[in-house]
């Protein structure tokens, strides 16, 4: 597990709970909303300190908890903001806004591919027209995760460059890594079908992107 | 020429050595049909290319040369400071694959032949647009960037509606961005534009998105791609011109109407593209009933060629109409069902013919639900169909609104486009329609993934979460309303609309009736197990 970057943030308290502060609300705001379990396995911590992050969080009114029929954490309309303002200003501290922006650029040269997968997986081309895959040819679906395994590769540049950026992005792949390995041992829902699949912490990544660099969708 | 081979009626190669487009278009021209003038570099000068590094020897002169064969075909010079010659250049997939540099439009437009097409047409909008969409469409098809990346340059000169400072400002951002990306500035000698475009077209097909759709359906790579180059019409000429895609049937239903979409004043990939707004094609009858006809009569004789439905790419000049590419039609689910039967019955075909060209498996979509046909007064918007069902409910305009709303009800959540940020409210609706995004978008992606009907790339959908509203087809619909969604057909309807499972029941019967008629056995219970029995036996009986 990655330890947390140690930098300076004008939160209260000690800087490793702040570093934990800035860290949930990046997965909820790139993420969406999520289970104490998700947030903790999303950030690298344990349950019992993403659950005492959230609640921290929670007091200063950043972000709440949502009740049946989808519970989870999520981002209030403060918690946003402040989060677009920390991220910012921690980008600028860093001095990595290049680094991020051209690791970026190059990871939307890969981004369609990633795609172009998610869709290959879903929907298999017989005689020359989609249909849906329902799995029973495991020599495409093996050459779909060959593809995959192909485009996890060619991206590993991209993940060092931004973890060398700003460490917290090396949890991207360590989970995309994850993904990939159970996918391949045959729990395929971690292609695209999972909250820890490849396809949602490929687009979780995508999105912290364009939150980190203050990009609009 | 060795490399290159002029368009005409009597080219007679295979598609292997000239590509699925430009052999579309020599059929074109055998049906008599207007084509503008055009010359397509070979597979095999791709081959050399990729091998070699660099173009064949002999490529460049045979480009000048072919060039003024269009010069001297149009009247027009390349580059040319009186009446220039601009033209266009397409990869020569009759499907084109994702990652490939499919299109640059206006090659030629340097900026002298721009301020010569201004002098001559007294229209400097319209010369600016051109130049302008040459170098976005140059920038946008360019390895690696993005088409969405492009859009600085398109949103602060959006044809149109830009004034010549706006186009002028949004030129030299163009250009600059393809500086960066291109690592030179993009030439302004109308030859070497022409040769960088066909070199980038050749690159492009080692571009590694082309190689792993390539591994995925199993084509060979080694097959290198023909690049077509043709005389550009201008469908941004003035208020009697534009652009539009048309089927000879309906795609949805399969019914024996022509249906499609049409954009005036516009120019090349923007129908195709989705990204603006375009009208019905019952449109271009009320406007420009000549070009209307004469696209009727251009359906009709490219359906006689394919003997199936079709599909047209055209554009029109001021009140003239040219054809850019047809294939045959490939509809699918209840509608190839349809079109093979009526084919049939009309005796253009076989029923052995009709027998095949229908997929087994995709016989069960046949039965997906679809808004009837009455609903269509209905219609708020189409995009594209990304997970076939119709699921009907109250509108929400964000994932929060749909998960709160979700508590009372069906709802259809309606997002400019998706991140994970909507999977929440994905979760939530019973139904998702966007404004961008085509069948790989995150939306589609997720949708199928959960099996929601969903429409994507809704062209002219605008989403105001602000203000809770949703505007499209020239209405405005507030949150709470109700909506439907059809992910076959791509439609977002508004209301409750009546829905159909057997809007091809006839048709299906009468196939497979003559599927029983040819198989041996006797029938099985299953449709799909009755027609691959036919299938097999037909196969059987042609050896």
């Amino acid at each position: 597990m990655t330890p947390p970057p140690p930098a300076p943030d004008a939160a209260p308290g000690p800087d490793a709970d702040a570093d934990h502060g800035l860290a949930v609300l990046h997965t909820l705001r790139c993420g969406g909303h999520a289970d104490t379990g998700r947030v903790a396995e999303a950030v690298g911590l344990t349950a019992p300190e993403a659950e005492s992050a959230l609640i921290d969080l929670a007091v200063d009114g950043l972000v709440t908890r949502h009740p049946a029929p989808f519970p989870g954490w999520g981002l209030t309309d403060a918690g946003r903001a402040a989060h677009a303002e920390r991220t910012a200003r921690r980008l600028e501290e860093s001095g990595a806004r290049d680094a991020v922006a051209a690791a970026f650029e190059r990871f939307l040269e890969l981004n369609p591919e990633l795609l172009d997968l998610c869709t290959a997986w879903q929907l298999k081309p017989v005689d020359g027209t989609p249909a849906v895959n329902d799995h029973s040819d495991p020599d495409y679906d093996a050459r779909v995760l060959d593809r995959f395994a192909d485009l996890h590769r060619r991206a590993a540049p991209v993940y060092s460059e931004l973890a060398a950026a700003l460490p917290r992005f090396d949890r991207y792949r360590v989970r995309l890594t994850d993904a990939l390995d159970r996918a391949r041992a045959g729990a395929t829902e971690y292609v695209a079908d999972h909250t820890a699949s490849f396809h949602t912490v490929w687009a979780e990544l995508h999105e912290d992107l364009l939150a980190t660099l203050g990009i609009p969708r | 020429m060795r490399w290159i081979r002029p368009l005409s009626a009597d080219l007679d190669e295979g598609a292997d050595a000239l590509g699925a487009k430009a052999h579309g278009l020599v059929a074109l021209h055998r049906l008599g049909l207007p084509v503008p003038p055009a010359f397509v570099v070979t597979t095999e000068a791709c081959r050399r290319f990729l091998s070699e590094g660099r173009p064949p020897d002999g490529l460049r002169e045979e480009l000048a040369g072919a060039v003024r064969g269009l010069e001297a075909a149009t009247g027009r010079r390349f580059g040319g400071e009186h009446a220039p010659l601009a033209v266009s250049v397409r990869s020569g997939a009759g499907v084109s694959m994702p990652g490939m540099m499919s299109t640059v439009l206006d090659l030629g437009l340097t900026s002298r032949a721009t301020a010569a097409l201004a002098a001559e047409t007294g229209d400097a909008r319209f010369a600016l647009e051109s130049r302008l969409r040459l170098l976005t469409g140059f920038a946008a098809a360019l390895p690696g960037v993005p088409a969405d990346a492009a859009a600085p340059g398109d949103a602060d000169g959006n044809p149109g509606v830009g004034d010549t400072d706006r186009l002028r400002a949004a030129i030299a951002a163009a250009e600059e961005r393809i500086e960066r990306r291109h690592g030179r500035p993009f030439p302004d000698d109308a030859a070497e534009q022409l040769e960088t475009a066909v070199e980038a077209v050749f690159s492009s097909w080692d571009a590694p998105r082309a190689r792993t759709y390539r591994e995925l359906n199993g084509i060979p790579h080694d097959l290198g791609t023909a690049v077509v180059v043709q005389a550009m019409v201008f469908g941004n000429r003035d208020g009697r011109s534009g652009t539009g895609v048309a089927f000879s049937r309906d795609p949805g239903t399969g019914e024996n109407a022509p249906s499609g979409d049409v954009l005036f004043a516009r120019q090349g990939e923007d129908v195709v593209s989705g990204r603006e707004p375009s009208l019905p094609l019952h449109e271009l009858r009320s406007r420009e009933p000549s070009v209307a006809d004469a696209l009727g009569g251009a359906l009709a004789r490219a359906e006689g060629h394919f003997r199936d439905a079709c599909y047209v790419e055209f554009t029109f000049e001021s009140g003239g109409l040219w054809l850019l590419q047809a294939r045959p039609g490939r509809f699918t689910g209840a509608a190839g069902v349809r079109v093979a039967v009526d084919l049939a019955e009309a005796g253009v075909i076989t029923r052995e013919e009709a027998l095949l060209r229908v997929p087994p498996q995709g016989i069960r979509n046949v039965r997906a639900p679809r808004i009837t046909a009455g609903a269509q007064a209905d219609v708020v918007g189409r995009g594209v169909g990304a997970c076939p069902g119709v699921a009907v409910g109250r509108l929400a305009t964000t994932s929060e609104a749909a998960v709160r709303m979700a508590a009372d009800g069906p709802v259809v959540l309606v997002r400019p486009e998706t991140s994970p940020d909507d999977v929440r409210g994905l979760a939530a609706a019973a139904g998702i329609a966007t404004a961008r995004g085509g069948a790989a978008s995150h939306a589609a992606v997720v949708a199928r993934s959960m099996g929601r009907p969903a429409a994507v790339g809704i062209a002219g959908l605008e989403v105001d979460a602000a203000a809770a509203t949703v505007r499209a087809g020239g209405r405005t619909l507030a949150e709470g309303d109700v909506v439907a969604v059809d992910g076959a057909g791509g439609e977002l309807v508004l209301g409750d609309p009546a829905t159909t499972t057997d809007t091809a029941d006839a048709h299906l019967r009468t196939l497979l009736a003559w599927a029983d008629d040819v198989s041996d056995g006797p029938p099985a219970d299953d449709e799909e197990p009755r027609l691959r029995a036919a299938q097999a036996a037909v196969r059987r009986s042609r050896g």
